[in-house]
């Protein structure tokens, strides 16, 4: 499995090197691979469909200008998705909506474990559909850091060297933030639910 | 038990396969006997069930295409090397250019045509106008008559 992973990485660093030298087909057969997971993760992000296409589109010309600066040690997905997160935060913060919520990455174990409720919850009863609509909302309410890294790992299924280095902290906040995202996303379930029950 | 009691920062990173072998090993033999800490597990790995299920958004057309077009269009982006003092060749080159040519302009406006616009401006303060007519006296007239 890692042997067709490294013949992958090795065909698309090909793939990337001939973009380097001006081969346009080259470019586009990289797009064609990346266009809906790029696409997928900032329309999760910035929650709307015009803008969502047009930071895509953005996200692989920056990339296509950037080429020369590519090396072969950085992984293309990596870095192609730090690009679109970088796009993606500069229009969240020219809207204004991004709220970066302060929280200690370093916080006592037992307000997370707190957090959620090792009890069968009503959510178990709940149908998948009415689940996903409730994600939905969870990750629309969630600050963006916490639903960029649940994406990034949910997702599109990075590891957390990959996390981290998609989006310029280390590894170790990256499994802090993670946690905290992912109890943040269950309370939102939990929360959503019991509002579900009161209407 | 509890002493090797995984927070839900570990849990999380043994959900994800991110601890080392020997914790990953502990904190699944701790999920086999406490039911609390199994609970917490499912939790995360219905999100995770959920998260798959989550429509899966395209962009719905073929931006390959329209990237490809757009490219074809636009100069080709150029590596950025560090030329050294050959780079600099063309600037000092036009440099020295400019400079002998505003030295040329120099000479030329205040050497060889400078006398020129003296000569001129000076005839100002000459008796005889411009085209030799006089104004003043009548034995100017008489004079050239005479002759």
């Amino acid at each position: 499995m890692e042997c067709m992973i490294s013949r992958t990485d090795d065909a698309e660093a090909e793939l990337v090197v001939r973009a380097q030298a001006g081969d346009h087909r080259a470019f586009a057969l990289l797009v064609g691979r990346y266009q809906d997971p790029v696409f997928r993760f900032v329309l999760r992000m910035c929650g709307i469909r015009d803008e969502a296409m047009d930071l895509t589109q953005d996200t692989f010309l920056k990339a296509y200008r950037a080429l020369p600066a590519w090396r072969p040690e950085a992984r293309f997905r990596t870095w192609l998705f730090q690009i679109a997160h970088n796009a993606t935060l500069d229009v969240l913060r020219r809207r204004q909506r991004v709220e970066f919520v302060p929280f200690a990455e370093d916080a006592p174990e037992g307000a997370i474990l707190e957090a959620t409720d090792p009890a069968p919850t009503p959510e178990q009863a709940l149908a998948d559909r009415q689940r996903i609509v409730l994600l939905e909302r969870a990750l629309r309410e969630l600050p963006a850091e916490q639903r960029e890294v649940l994406l990034l790992r949910e997702v599109e299924d990075m590891s957390y060297a990959e996390i981290a280095a998609t989006l310029g902290i280390g590894e170790g906040t990256v499994k802090s933030r993670l946690a905290r995202a992912r109890v943040a996303a269950l309370a939102h379930y939990r929360g959503h639910a019991g509002e579900n029950r009161d209407e | 038990m509890n002493e090797h009691r995984p927070d839900m920062i570990e849990l999380s990173a043994y959900f994800d396969g991110e601890l080392d072998p020997a914790r990953q090993r502990s904190v699944a033999a701790h999920l086999a006997a406490c039911p609390a800490c199994a609970a917490q597990f499912d939790l995360l790995r219905m999100l995770a069930a959920d998260f798959e299920r989550l429509p899966a958004e395209t962009l719905g057309f073929d931006l390959a295409g329209v990237i490809e077009g757009r490219l074809a269009a636009a100069p080709r982006p150029q590596p950025r090397h560090d030329r050294g003092w050959r780079g600099l060749l063309p600037v000092s080159v036009g440099a020295a250019a400019s400079v002998a040519c505003g030295i040329a302009m120099g000479f030329a406006l205040f050497g060889g045509a400078a006398a020129a616009p003296r000569v001129a401006l000076m005839s100002v303060f000459d008796t005889m106008p411009p085209g030799s007519l006089c104004i003043g006296l009548e034995s100017c007239y008489t004079n050239g008559a005479k002759r």
